[in-house]
């Protein structure tokens, strides 16, 4: 087993690459930022981060911060958020990296050792802050900064606008759900009375009242929701579960409140099981809504991502405006390292940018003059200016958004098999209800009015309700223990139908990182002095193709020499002289540029690398090709194993990747017989997922922000806890310990849930068989009712309890 | 036994009375962080020598 990350607990790939004496012992980390993060929180003597953080929790490796945080200070860009009329602000923060409890711990005692700083309260569930602080004593962008430095990107946001409508929709279910409860708790009293014996006595018809009194805001105000469902339903022709309940829930309560207004003697009254039924289901619902929501604000979230100011450039110089005054046809500065932030076309200077985000495609592209940029993409070393094409709502990112929310709303609910079978099951209850009822009508009112609501008080779907639910719950607790976190829980369900897997390539098949594959040489030189020279002069370079030289220079335990006079060439190459020699490490392109010859054998040693998906690097002094560097990103090492173990299900595999197609098909060779698509568009993403549809099941694997309209297609949707959060949250299924192979484990638990959910309709359909003949005979009292209807719940627990153990004994 | 007509509507009083209250809490938010809360408490308890912490990029 590898060492694991001091600071963020991922595998640490390099042993020695990134490590520190920190409280006089060496620590390994995984990255840079890992390291620097690490020492901000020592020297600022929070290291009880370190002990709060639990040994399970993977926090993972710090995000990007935001370049221009200066800018945040300017009073036009705060009036977004703030009041900017008083010194003492309060502000909305939304922050990228908060996991756990010590995160919070941490960020609110970083932030109260500063000054100025009034009040900071993270909120764990929601991922946020609240900061009230002093602005004549100091400014956001150095709360900001400080955030950063910890390792939490935060960003500025308007909780209302953003999602008001839903938080009190949200709260308008908690409310019926408490009152719910509260009506249960209290009518529970009256009916341990009524059940020892007080329905004999003086205060028989007294009880009645009082359950009546309870019963009727609980129904008519808690059980608003499914009223309201069932008869919207039935309006559409459409039988929904809420039918049942609103049937179940009216009749009973109907048929007390006769009991109660007649004062017979006869019956019984069944407020209890009204109250404690709604209540049951009202706490079922508000947790889906939980789910649901988390869903929602990850879309918003996203469209928080995007950059919020621009720099734009007039006769009169740049300045810095906020996003929303950019308008079509402005000239935008694009600095280094930062997020481009409109659409547009490239008028001056040249760059690498990071477009990842958008097309997964792992390597940065060189854009000059005339080229596209998008909104979203990240800048690399050189700084440009852009003409502003498209703006806010118009832009590729918000149109990733928007694409997100269409494929939500068009997603046809996934069918449970309990959902499959309710229409029948409220078609047949109603109708034999009806029978009874008009069977007996022939002998006493009375007693046809009893036999017949107990039919459908009998058949009210307890044991087949619980069927499928908790089957399902107790999957998510064994999944979760096992490092698959199951958001919602009819995805197990299709998942165990799926017959397609498509993964995404870069970062989900494959480790996302650029490797040193291949170095060759000419004959008087040797790979590490070649790798030598090479790193020294990258090490200087914050490029993706410099990080993996210098990487993989630490990794060979070699020295790097000093250099002067680096130059960089973003996205071509760079320069540099040591002891007096120029060097060159660059595109094929660029070398030729720079007038050195390029013999032969390079070009065809590079064509045979870019055959194989390799992309190369080639290292020249001032006359000659020294060598040539092959990069390549490569498969996880479960990759295989997973893909072979889907297959044995007979489970078609397709991977799609933004990638060309030459590399796509090099990195994926070793997986055999599989479908692949390569240079697919974002959008085409989901539209290839559509499609597969059709005659497919389809389950889909990603992590990054351009998986996300695809994973929202998808039947079901798996991410990589070390993805992007919108990939995450756009997910039903979350691996949280990042390791691939847990697909195929996720699989075989949804077949195993799968298989208890059939037996538990089952039980559930047995117990009725034999229980609502007796009802339409009349024969159930009250008290047979009490005894049968647990049991049959009993059982069907008991059932999905098995789950875990068969589980464990696998 | 006639306590009964008076301990009833006093328990549904108590009982609104409890209801209201929660109605409150929701809309003050106390429940909006479920988890952030329950461990803060654990957390607040152990006090770092308070060394003024500079910035380090001013």
């Amino acid at each position: 087993m590898s060492i694991s990350c001091y600071h963020c607990g991922l595998p640490v790939e390099i042993e020695g690459s990134f490590s520190a004496e920190i409280a006089e012992e060496k620590r390994e980390f995984c990255c840079f930022g890992c390291q620097t993060v690490c020492k901000t929180i020592y020297n600022a003597g929070l290291e009880g981060f370190y002990q709060k953080t639990t040994e399970d929790i993977v926090l993972a490796p710090p995000p990007a911060i935001p370049a221009e945080l200066s800018s945040y200070d300017l009073d036009d860009v705060q009036a977004d958020y703030v009041d900017i009329n008083s010194n003492i602000r309060t502000i909305h923060l939304l922050v990228e990296g908060i996991h756990c409890a010590a995160c919070v711990w941490l960020i609110e005692n970083a932030l109260t050792k500063q000054t100025g700083i009034i009040t900071a309260e993270a909120n764990l569930t929601a991922k946020r802050l609240r900061l009230t602080w002093d602005n004549s004593k100091t400014s956001l962008s150095s709360v900001l900064h400080v955030l950063g430095n910890i390792g939490y990107a935060a960003i500025p946001f308007d909780p209302e606008t953003a999602e008001g409508v839903l938080a009190r929709k949200h709260r308008g279910l908690l409310y019926r759900m408490a009152f719910a409860g509260f009506a249960m708790m209290n009518l529970l009293w009256i009916s341990i009375a009524l059940y020892s014996g007080a329905d004999q006595g003086e205060f028989r018809n007294w009880f009645h009242w009082i359950g009546f009194l309870i019963a009727t805001p609980t129904l008519f105000y808690a059980g608003y929701p499914f009223l309201r469902n069932a008869l919207l339903g039935l309006r559409h022709r459409y039988l929904t579960m809420d039918l049942p309940i609103a049937i179940g829930a009216t009749a009973t309560y109907a048929y007390s409140s006769y009991i109660t207004f007649t004062g017979s003697l006869y019956g019984d009254v069944y407020f209890d099981t009204v109250v404690n039924f709604l209540f049951v289901i009202l706490v079922g619902r508000y947790l889906e809504a939980i789910s649901k929501r988390e869903a929602l604000s990850a879309t918003t979230r996203l469209l928080e991502l995007q950059p919020k100011l621009a720099t734009i450039v007039t006769e009169d110089g740049s300045k810095v405006i906020p996003i929303r005054s950019v308008i079509v046809g402005d000239l935008v500065l694009v600095k280094p390292g930062e997020k481009i932030p409109v659409d547009g076309v490239l008028v001056d200077g040249q760059s690498a940018v990071d477009e990842s985000m958008l097309t997964g495609e792992s390597i940065p592209v060189v854009k000059t003059i005339d080229d596209k940029v998008v909104a979203g993409s990240i800048n690399g070393e050189g700084a440009f200016t852009i003409e502003t094409q498209q703006v806010l709502r118009n832009t590729a990112l918000a149109k990733i958004v928007s694409l997100m929310e269409d494929a939500q709303a068009s997603k046809a609910p996934i069918q449970c098999t309990a959902d499959k079978i309710v229409p029948w099951f409220v078609v047949v209850t109603l109708s034999l209800a009806c029978i009874t009822f008009f069977y007996w009508l022939q002998f006493d009112f009375e007693k046809a009015l009893l036999a017949a609501t107990s039919v459908l008080i009998i058949t009210c779907p307890c044991a087949f309700g619980l069927a499928t639910p908790m089957s399902i719950a107790v999957a998510t607790g064994v999944g979760a223990q096992n490092g698959i976190l199951i958001k919602q829980g009819s995805a197990l369900e299709s998942l165990s139908k799926v017959t397609q897997f498509v993964f995404d390539k870069t970062g989900t098949l494959t480790q996302g990182i650029l490797r040193v594959v291949a170095v060759k040489t000419i004959a008087v030189m040797t790979e590490d002095e070649l790798l030598i020279l090479a790193a020294s002069i990258e090490s200087h370079s914050e490029h993706g193709v410099a990080k993996a030289i210098v990487d993989e220079a630490e990794t060979r335990k070699l020295t790097l020499s000093t250099i002067t006079g680096f130059l960089s060439s973003p996205g071509q190459g760079v320069q540099a002289s040591i002891k007096q020699k120029q060097f060159f490490v660059g595109t094929h392109r660029w070398l030729k540029a720079q007038n050195i010859t390029i013999e032969e054998q390079w070009q065809q040693k590079q064509d045979l690398f870019e055959g194989e998906g390799i992309s190369c690097v080639l290292v020249a002094d001032q006359g000659k090709v020294l060598g040539i560097i092959g990069l390549a990103d490569q498969l996880r090492k479960d990759a295989m194993k997973t893909v072979t173990s889907l297959q044995q299900q007979g489970i078609a595999i397709t991977v799609i990747s933004g990638d060309k197609e030459t590399v796509v098909n090099a990195v994926t060779a070793e997986l055999g017989n599989i479908t692949r698509y390569a240079e697919v568009l974002p959008a085409d993403k989901s539209q290839l997922v559509r499609n597969l549809q059709q005659e497919n099941i389809v389950a889909m694997v990603g992590d990054g922000v351009n998986d996300a309209p695809a994973l929202i297609q998808a039947d079901v949707a798996i991410a990589l806890a070390s993805g992007t959060d919108v990939s995450i949250e756009s997910a039903e299924i979350i691996l949280s310990h990042n390791e691939l192979y847990k697909v195929a484990e996720a699989k075989n638990l949804a077949d195993r849930t799968l298989r208890t959910i059939k037996q538990n309709i089952a039980i559930s359909i047995a117990y009725n068989i034999i229980m609502v003949p007796m009802a339409m005979m009349a024969l159930v009292s009250p008290l047979v009712a009490a005894l049968t209807m647990p049991i049959s719940s009993l059982l069907v627990i008991g059932n999905a309890v098995r789950i875990k153990h068969r589980v464990k004994s696998k | 036994m006639d306590v009964i007509y008076g301990l009833l509507p006093g328990m549904l009083l108590l009982g609104i009375i409890a209801v209201v209250i929660f109605f409150w809490a929701v809309k003050n938010g106390q429940y909006d962080d479920m988890d952030g809360a329950a461990n803060r408490i654990l957390m607040e308890s152990d006090q770092k020598k308070d060394e003024s912490n500079n910035d380090d990029e001013k």
